[in-house]
C-alpha cells in the first residue's frame, strides 16, 4: 500500500522547522514505526527518531500522530491509508525537541528519579527465608507496574504545560507503584514528598494521561490512589487534600457541596479574607450562595450512615479504587469497537470542524 | 412522545449555577425530554471524594444510580461533565462486578436506600441532543436561530476523557457541540484548546497553574473571532466566567468573553425568557451577545 505522511522536521543547528511530506510503499501490516524506517532507509537518511524493541515494551518510540501522543510501533497504518488520510507526525509535547521527532527526556528522568523508584524495605539484613508476597497484594500495583516510561502521558499533561515543575503522571504513577508495594516500608516519607508543592495536588484531572497511555497504566487513577492513601494516613496538610476532604464533609452533613465554605476550608481563613473583593463580585451575581440555611438533601441521613458504615470494611484508601479495576479492565475501547466511530472519524479533521489538540 | 429521564442536576446547578437548572428545565420538554428530578440524592463527589475516600465515592454514586433506577427511567441525565464521569465510572464498575455490586447494594439497604440492580445508563444532556430524536427536534425548537453568531465550543475534559468510560465521541475530534451550534444557526469557531482543561479542579489549591490553563481557551477563542464560548459543564462555566477577572489581574488582558451554558445557547435560539435563561447571574456580561441577536 502507498502510505503518505507529513513529518515536522526540526534542525537544531539552523533552528528551522518544516513540515515535509513523504510517500512510501509499505506492506499492509506496517505500523507507523515501519513506515518511518522505510522513509529513513529509502528516502531520507537524515530523519531522526528513537526506536528499539518494535514491540511496545521499550518505550522508545513515543511521538505525536495528528496531535496525539502514541507509540509508533503500536499504530497500524492500514485503516488510515484506507480512509485516505495523511497524518501529521510531530515530537511529543512538554519536553524540549532535540531533532525532528527526538525529544530531550532529561526532565522526565529527573522526575522519575525524584520519586525514589526503588524498594525501601526498611531492613538491612538478608532473611534466611525469602519473604513471600501474595498475588493479591501485588495486584494492587499491577497497573502501575505496567509503565514502560515512554512519556506519552507526560506529552499532553495540561498541568505540566502550565507548571513545568509538576512531577507529572509518569513519575506519580511510579510513586504509587512503591507506596502500594507491601514490601516497601517508607510510605509516610514517600507520601510526604509527593504532597509537596509540585506533587499530586497539582494534577488538574484533565485525564489526557489515561487517554494516551499505551499500556493501560491510567496514571490519573494512580494519582487519585496516592491522594486517598495520603488522606488515610493523615498526610493532609496540602490545600488540595483539604479541598478533597471538604467534599466528604459536605456529603455526610448536607449531602450537597457546601460551596461557600469551600474556599476558607481549602485555603484557610486568612487567604479567604484576601479573596473577599473577588467573592463580593461573585456574590452580586448570586454566585456565592449563603451557607445558612444550608441546602440539605432529602434523606441525607442515609449518606451519613453510609459514611460510618463503609469505614471499617477494609476498603479504605487506595483499596477503594483498586477494588473497581477488575470491572474497569473489561471495557473495550468503545471507539475502536464501534464501526461508526472507527478510524475514519478519528482521523478526519473535517468531520470535527478542523484542528484541535496540537499539530 | 416525550422520553422520561431521571434528572440529576448536581451541586452547582442547585447553587451558584441556578441558571443552568432553570434553562435546562425550560428547554427539556421542547426537546421531548420529561425530567423526573431526583431528590433523595447527594453530590457525586466531583472527583474529590474519589480521591479522598474512594469507597465512599462508589457508595454515594451507587445510591444516586439506585434512586434513578427506582424512577423506572432507562436514562439518568446529567448536565455536568464531572457528574457524568463520576457516575459513569461508578456505574461501569458496579454493572460489571456482581460481587462488588452485591456488597454495595447490601450497604445501601442497611442504611435504608434501595439496592442498585445495574439497569441505568448515564447520559449527558449534550449527548441526548446531539444525535437521534433530540437532534431532529432541535432543528424545530431553535426557531429563532443564532443569526450566524460566532460560537466557540468548549468541551472541557470529563465529557471526553477517559473515552473508555465516556465514549460518546472521538475525544480528540469531537463534533457534538459543533453540530448543535450549526443546527441552531450559529457558526462554530475552531481552536486547539477546545478539548483542554479549564483548570477548575485546582483553581483554589493551585491558582497560578489553573490560570495558566484557563487563559488558553479564552485567548484562543477571542483570537479566532468568537462572540461567545459555550460549554456543557457548569464547573468549566464557573472558571471561564467568574475567574476572567483574575486573568485580567494576572496578565492585564481583559477578554470580556461571554460564556454560555449549553442549555442557554439552545435556549436563546429557542426563544426562552430571561427568567429562564438568567443571564444576569453571569459575571461577564452577556449583553453584547443578546444585542447581536436582537439587531
Amino acid at each position: 500500500m502507498d502510505v503518505a505522511l507529513k513529518v515536522w522536521r526540526y534542525d537544531p543547528e539552523s533552528g528551522n522547522r518544516v513540515l515535509r511530506e513523504y510517500e512510501v510503499d509499505a506492506p499492509e501490516w506496517a505500523c507507523l514505526l515501519d513506515v518511518l524506517d522505510l522513509i529513513k532507509d529509502k528516502h531520507d537518511g537524515t530523519l531522526a527518531y528513537r526506536k528499539s524493541c518494535r514491540m511496545m515494551i521499550c518505550g522508545s518510540c513515543g511521538m505525536r500522530m495528528d496531535g496525539r501522543a502514541v507509540l509508533a510501533c503500536k499504530e497500524r497504518m492500514k485503516p488510515i491509508v484506507d480512509a485516505g488520510h495523511v497524518p501529521v507526525i510531530s515530537p511529543m509535547g512538554n519536553m524540549p525537541v532535540v531533532k525532528d521527532l527526538v525529544v530531550d527526556m532529561a526532565p522526565f528522568w529527573s522526575k522519575i528519579r525524584a520519586v525514589k523508584p526503588w524498594l525501601d524495605s526498611g531492613y538491612d539484613e538478608v532473611a534466611e527465608k525469602e519473604r513471600i508476597v501474595a498475588q493479591q497484594q501485588m495486584n494492587a500495583i499491577h497497573k502501575e507496574a505496567l509503565c514502560i516510561m515512554c512519556g506519552c502521558c507526560v506529552s499532553e499533561c495540561n498541568s505540566m504545560e502550565s507548571d513545568p515543575e509538576f512531577l507529572g503522571p509518569a513519575a506519580l504513577a511510579k510513586g504509587f507503584r512503591f507506596v502500594g508495594d507491601v514490601r516497601d516500608n517508607a510510605d509516610i516519607a514517600r507520601l510526604n514528598d509527593l504532597n509537596e508543592e509540585h506533587g499530586i495536588w497539582d494534577c488538574t484531572r484533565c485525564y489526557f494521561c489515561n487517554e494516551r497511555c499505551p499500556k493501560g497504566v491510567d496514571p490519573r487513577d494512580a494519582i487519585a490512589k496516592l491522594g486517598a492513601e495520603s488522606i488515610r494516613q493523615n498526610v493532609d496538610h496540602d490545600m488540595g487534600a483539604k479541598h478533597a476532604k471538604w467534599f466528604v464533609k459536605s456529603a455526610e452533613t448536607t449531602g450537597w457541596l457546601r460551596e461557600t465554605e469551600l474556599v476558607p476550608k481549602t485555603q484557610g481563613t486568612v487567604s479567604a479574607i484576601k479573596q473577599i473583593g473577588f467573592a463580593l463580585n461573585l456574590a452580586r451575581r448570586g454566585k456565592v450562595p449563603p451557607p445558612f440555611p444550608p441546602h440539605v438533601a432529602k434523606d441525607v441521613k442515609e449518606a451519613r450512615a453510609l459514611h460510618d458504615l463503609v469505614r471499617g470494611q477494609g476498603r479504605e484508601g487506595a483499596a477503594g479504587i483498586v477494588q473497581g479495576e477488575k470491572a474497569l479492565a473489561m471495557i473495550e475501547h468503545v471507539l475502536d469497537a464501534d464501526p461508526d466511530h472507527a478510524a475514519a472519524s478519528r482521523i478526519d479533521p473535517q468531520r470535527a470542524g478542523g484542528k484541535s489538540g496540537g499539530d | 412522545m416525550a422520553t422520561k429521564v431521571a434528572y440529576y442536576k448536581g451541586c452547582l446547578a442547585s447553587l451558584s449555577a441556578k441558571e443552568l437548572d432553570t434553562s435546562t428545565q425550560a428547554l427539556a420538554p421542547k426537546l421531548g425530554l420529561e425530567l423526573d428530578e431526583l431528590e433523595s440524592v447527594t453530590c457525586c463527589g466531583a472527583g474529590d471524594i474519589h480521591e479522598a475516600e474512594p469507597d465512599y465515592y462508589l457508595h454515594l454514586n451507587a445510591r444516586i444510580l439506585a434512586y434513578a433506577e427506582q424512577t423506572g427511567a432507562e436514562t439518568l441525565m446529567t448536565i455536568c461533565n464531572v457528574c457524568t464521569l463520576n457516575l459513569r465510572q461508578a456505574n461501569w464498575t458496579l454493572k460489571n462486578d456482581d460481587e462488588l455490586r452485591a456488597r454495595v447494594s447490601a450497604n445501601l439497604q442497611t442504611v435504608g436506600a434501595p439496592p442498585y440492580e445495574g439497569t441505568v445508563e448515564v447520559k449527558h444532556l449534550l449527548w441526548l441532543i446531539a444525535e437521534g430524536e433530540g437532534f431532529d427536534r432541535l432543528k424545530e425548537v431553535a426557531h429563532k436561530g443564532l443569526k450566524g453568531l460566532k460560537v466557540a465550543p468548549f468541551y472541557g475534559c470529563q465529557i471526553l476523557r477517559p473515552s473508555k468510560i465516556l465514549g460518546f465521541e472521538d475525544p480528540d475530534r469531537p463534533w457534538s457541540l459543533e453540530a448543535i451550534i450549526e443546527a441552531c444557526g450559529g457558526e462554530p469557531i475552531d481552536y486547539p484548546a477546545k478539548i483542554k482543561c479549564c483548570g477548575f479542579p485546582i483553581i483554589q489549591a493551585r491558582e497560578e497553574t489553573a490560570l495558566g490553563e484557563l487563559i488558553q481557551p479564552i485567548e484562543q477563542a477571542k483570537e479566532a473571532g468568537a462572540d461567545v464560548i459555550v460549554t456543557p459543564c457548569p464547573l468549566c462555566h464557573l472558571s471561564l466566567d467568574a475567574w476572567q477577572s483574575k486573568l485580567k489581574k494576572a496578565t492585564g488582558k481583559d477578554f470580556q468573553m461571554p460564556i454560555l451554558h449549553l442549555s442557554q445557547l439552545i435556549g436563546v435560539a429557542a426563544g426562552l425568557e430571561e427568567s429562564e435563561l438568567k443571564f444576569k447571574r453571569h459575571v461577564v456580561s452577556v449583553d453584547a451577545v443578546v444585542e447581536k441577536l436582537e439587531a
